[in-house]
């Protein structure tokens, strides 16, 4: 029975809006909620997959759970240890057990580095090895991200979008990560090498057994990889369940849009649209002045034709997460 | 018209051109020149420290009075009284020589941790700290030097001190401004993610990889600062007084003899001012632009 | 196709020189392109494949050097007809050896003039483009109103302030813009990402081209709001007849909105025919690229089964160092052992294989 490794429970971070000069010594500031109550498991080998459109907060989600922000109230435990507010310091070891691949393709690489260095120096990080352990290891990590040797002494900017993608990847094995939060691991790069990435990826998971919080915008890609999927709005997980269900049977509105707007589904090719659903004209969502209740309410088709019941914009009754049998969850009082 | 040519063959894997290839000519110029005159500068420093000069910088000759260079072994020749320019010229130079490494490192250790402090934690110390460096920088230079002459003694030292102090915000919110450039990148999150320990990202990958060239460059610059400070304040005689040869007081004594048509005892020093300095500001300049890729204003 | 086709591309050759590699990077390598009067043709292709300086050098927007080097633009709308590359020999020398140009000979100054005078009377009035990036290529220091309203000054005979501004707005509306009279004055920065695309869409189209160059219009933005500038896209299409050349790595994009596609790969079209043939799973002659680029996406097939995605193997061609033979011969997994000579060291050029369709491939030559 796969263990548990990571339990996040009803996570919330919140930025503050700097106003004026003194705003950070103010009692009184203006909070921007970007995550809003998030809850989850991920057991030992599995891929949960992140999906939203962008600002709905799930690269702060991956970045709060490795402690790169400080969660604003919540439980973050990884492998049994809480870990939501002990010591950067303390995190130590921990740290190298839980890495991120970032969206940015440059963003682990410094540009002055050569890959040897860039990989060797995540080596050595937390233990001092001889020169010629390193250098071995430094030949399995090529071996794993298929990346070839000549690279070693290129600077990253003489590397390939692909390249500099499977050097991020190495780095991130190369002190024993378990969990990796890959945030938009395929964006940046073309479609052929897109594949290359996700196969990678697919690899690395079964051989070492490593766990993936998977953000991204690319529905399919997230279908095909993740084992579970959850969809966000506005901080607010709206949706949770197995991938196929989340794709194929939705229950919240927001995600049947999502899916329904992947072009493909509505291409010359297929004859048919899918059953597309109207969405109304879109009001904005304003942090500034939050509407209350479910956030999704503005925009939301199934809210409109209900006759804009105020159940759903009652603060009272916010729509909260509800199992809906086999595994699936969903926030709203009017699921499909 | 303009030629593009292709050498048939192997194309190299790198992008790296070693820099004499990649500067502008000019660039390379402006560095050689520079790099000569520092290396003048410090032979002729240690020269001094060891008295190893043509000849006594202090040994009166009424009978060589203001010669021609060249005359009697005086390779450039004598002053208005008849003491040796050459010699005097290099000993000039321990009057701005360590005061001026002084102010240089005050400068660079204080600009950089401040600078550290405000780009890489943040929030109230960046607030504070850029108050505090507007302030500094609100001063007017002189103004405060003068201050200390009186309130103190016109030692170089000290002026030297508040050259250096008065220098800091500017390489403070150099450093602070290449972090925050770095930031935006996401290296220095990266780096935190990986689990490099603090004072690693900040020396080696912060320091050492991105602001060395900068702080090259302002250290060129504060040594030209300095010179001209310390010339500046000899000359208007707050600085080192005669008989101590300073390139300032040198071209203040001399300058009485200018009227009377005697133009060398004042414009051998201020030749070798205008040389030095320029050697200074071309070094800075031109290794802003190889290294960093910017022309200063 | 009888018609005269209003854009017409032979060989263009765009080419820029890398002081740090003393080399070309030779992004568009001899591409051939007609689209007729009334067609969308769509461009796909990866980074690096020349889409993109393929139609930066219809406009004449090179700045890099040395830049068009070669080619003839035929441009023929209801109101002018020319050359857009006219006289470019006058301008050039080229030196090849073992048939690949390796010198090039350039008077920069002389051709930007003579390229200024043939293009300011084309640029935005009989070709207008939009560009990737739609936030950052709007002017941040002016309304949006305003950029478009000097766009239907400069491009059409509307010549009073009222005149123009009730144009603009009436093109923000069709552009589905919500509150268009508010929004002309909103600021590049206060319009989302979807918003401003279609601001430069409407900018595009205001000035009544006869020709519009779409340069990624989805890319970057929301998986929902992509669809929907699709869908403005085909509304537009089939309301005005545009002309349109639509330039994406977003085949599903593509597909939808083209009537005939070009597949571009390093700075060659490999393909080019009609769209529902080409990207369509069933169709049997394919070029190996086109086919191998279409089994890369993730199919329901491929997702059901949770199967490992076809990989093409290697790099995507960087075009400094193009080699000999077939630009894909390395990756190619369809190659046989009759043609594996010919793939490695003669180049295919582009020929017709069946009606309306043209491929650059061994395979389908005999």
């Amino acid at each position: 029975m796969p263990k548990t490794i990571l339990e996040v429970i009803d996570l919330k971070k919140h930025f503050i809006h700097r106003r004026g000069l003194l705003s950070s010594f103010k009692e009184h500031r203006q909070s921007i909620p970007a995550v809003d109550g998030a809850s989850f498991y991920l057991k030992e080998n599995e891929t949960l997959g992140l999906v939203g459109e962008s600002g709905c907060g799930k690269t702060t989600i991956g970045r709060t759970i490795l402690r790169l922000e400080k969660p604003t109230s919540g439980k973050i435990i990884f492998e049994g240890k809480d870990i939501t507010n002990i010591a950067t310091g303390e995190l130590g070891q921990l740290r190298s057990q839980m890495q991120m691949i970032f969206q940015d393709l440059d963003a682990a690489l410094n540009p002055k580095m050569h890959v040897r260095d860039i990989l060797s120096e995540a080596i050595t990080v937390h233990h001092r090895i001889s020169d010629a352990e390193v250098d071995r290891r430094i030949g399995d990590l090529l071996e794993q991200v298929k990346l070839k040797r000549s690279k070693l002494s290129s600077f990253p900017h003489e590397l390939s979008g692909g390249e500099k993608r499977r050097v991020g990847v190495a780095r991130v094995l190369s002190v024993g990560a378990k969990f990796i939060v890959a945030d938009e691991p395929t964006s940046a790069l073309d479609v052929s090498i897109q594949a290359q990435v996700v196969n990678l990826l697919r690899d690395l998971q079964k051989q070492l057994g490593l766990s993936y919080l998977f953000i991204s915008h690319d529905l399919r890609v997230v279908e095909l990889i993740s084992h579970k999927v959850a969809v966000m709005y506005l901080g607010k997980i709206v949706e949770m369940g197995l991938s196929d269900r989340i794709a194929n049977k939705p229950g919240h509105p927001y995600t049947h849009i999502l899916w329904s707007s992947l072009v493909e589904k509505q291409s010359r090719e297929t004859g048919q649209k899918a059953k597309s659903i109207q969405v109304g004209r879109w009001g904005v969502f304003d942090f500034e002045r939050p509407t209350a209740g479910c956030r999704f309410a503005p925009r939301c088709p199934v809210y409109d034709s209900k006759g804009r019941p105020t159940l759903c914009i009652d603060p009272v009754t916010e729509p909260q997460l509800r199992d809906i049998g086999e595994a699936h969850q969903v926030a709203c009082h009017f699921p499909l | 018209m303009k030629q593009y040519l292709q050498m048939p063959g192997e194309i190299s894997e790198f992008s790296e051109l070693p820099f004499w290839k990649k500067a502008d000519a000019v660039d390379l110029v402006y560095v050689g020149y520079g790099l000569l005159i520092v290396a003048l500068v410090v032979v002729s420093y240690i020269l001094g420290c060891f008295n190893l000069l043509p000849h006594d910088p202090q040994e009166i000759d009424l009978q060589l009075m203001m010669a021609a260079p060249g005359t009697a072994g005086r390779l450039l020749g004598t002053d208005f009284m008849g003491r040796d320019m050459l010699s005097r010229l290099i000993v000039g130079i321990q009057a701005y020589f360590l005061p001026g490494l002084l102010a240089i490192l005050i400068a660079l250790c204080l600009g950089t941790g401040l600078g550290v402090l405000a780009g890489y934690r943040g929030e109230k110390f960046e607030t504070g700290i850029t108050y505090f460096t507007n302030l500094v920088d609100s001063f007017p230079r002189l103004v405060l030097i003068l201050l200390v002459i009186a309130a103190f003694k016109p030692d170089i030292y000290y002026i030297m001190l508040v050259v250096g102090l008065t220098n800091v915000p500017v390489v403070a919110s150099l450093i602070k401004g290449k972090i925050q450039f770095l930031k935006q990148k996401n290296f220095i999150e990266a780096d935190i993610a990986l689990g490099l320990p603090t004072r690693i990202i900040i020396l080696k990958h912060i320091l050492w990889h991105h602001c060395r060239s900068l702080l090259i460059i302002q250290a060129t610059l504060g040594m030209a600062e300095a010179i001209l400070m310390e010339t500046s304040l000899s000359y208007l005689g707050f600085g080192v007084q005669e008989p101590t040869p300073s390139w300032g007081n040198m071209v203040q004594a001399g300058a009485n003899y200018f009227m009377q048509g005697k133009f060398w005892p004042s414009t051998a020093p201020a030749l070798a001012i205008l040389f030095t300095i320029l050697g200074f500001h071309l070094l800075g300049d031109g290794l802003n632009h190889i290294l960093e890729g910017k022309r200063s204003a | 196709m009888t018609t005269v086709p209003i854009l017409k591309i032979e060989d263009l050759r765009t080419y820029f020189y890398s002081r740090s590699k003393q080399a070309f990077i030779r992004s568009v390598d001899g591409v051939s392109l007609e689209i007729a009067k009334g067609e969308t043709l769509g461009v796909v292709g990866e980074s690096g494949s020349g889409k993109t300086i393929t139609a930066l050098s219809i406009l004449g927007l090179i700045s890099a050097r040395p830049g068009v080097i070669s080619g003839r633009i035929g441009f023929q709308s209801d109101r002018i007809q020319k050359n857009l590359l006219q006289d470019l020999g006058d301008f050039v020398n080229l030196t090849a050896r073992d048939g690949k140009i390796m010198e090039v000979t350039k008077d920069v100054a002389g051709w930007e003039r003579n390229a200024e005078r043939i293009m300011s009377q084309v640029r935005g009035k009989e070709i207008a483009m939009t560009f990737q990036n739609p936030k950052s290529s709007f002017s941040p220091f002016t309304s949006v109103g305003k950029q478009i309203t000097e766009a239907i000054r400069l491009h059409t005979p509307k010549k009073t302030e009222l005149e123009v501004k009730e144009c603009a707005i009436t093109w923000l509306d069709r552009v589905k813009i919500d509150s268009p009279r508010l929004r002309f004055d909103n600021y590049p920065y206060g319009l989302s990402g979807g918003m401003c695309q279609r601001a430069m869409i409407a900018m595009a189209l205001a000035s009544e081209p006869s020709f519009l160059i779409a340069d990624e219009p989805t890319t970057g933005l929301d998986a929902t709001i992509q669809s929907k500038i699709v869908d403005l896209l085909m509304e537009l299409k089939s309301e005005l007849g545009i002309t349109a050349m639509l330039i994406s790595h977003d085949i599903s994009v593509i597909s939808r909105l083209s009537d005939r596609v070009a597949v571009m790969y390093g700075g060659t079209v490999f393909e080019y025919g009609p769209a529902k043939d080409i990207l369509s799973t069933g169709f049997e002659s394919k070029h190996p690229y086109t086919s191998a680029l279409l089994a890369s996406i993730p199919s329901t097939k491929n997702i059901k089964e949770k199967g490992y995605l076809q990989v093409i193997e290697g790099d995507v061609l960087d075009t400094i160092n193009i080699p000999e033979g077939c630009r894909f011969y390395g990756r190619c997994n369809r190659v046989t052992e009759s043609i594996r000579e010919r793939c490695a060291r003669h180049e295919p050029d582009l020929r017709e294989t069946e009606s309306g369709h043209k491929m650059r491939c061994w395979l389908y030559f005999d």
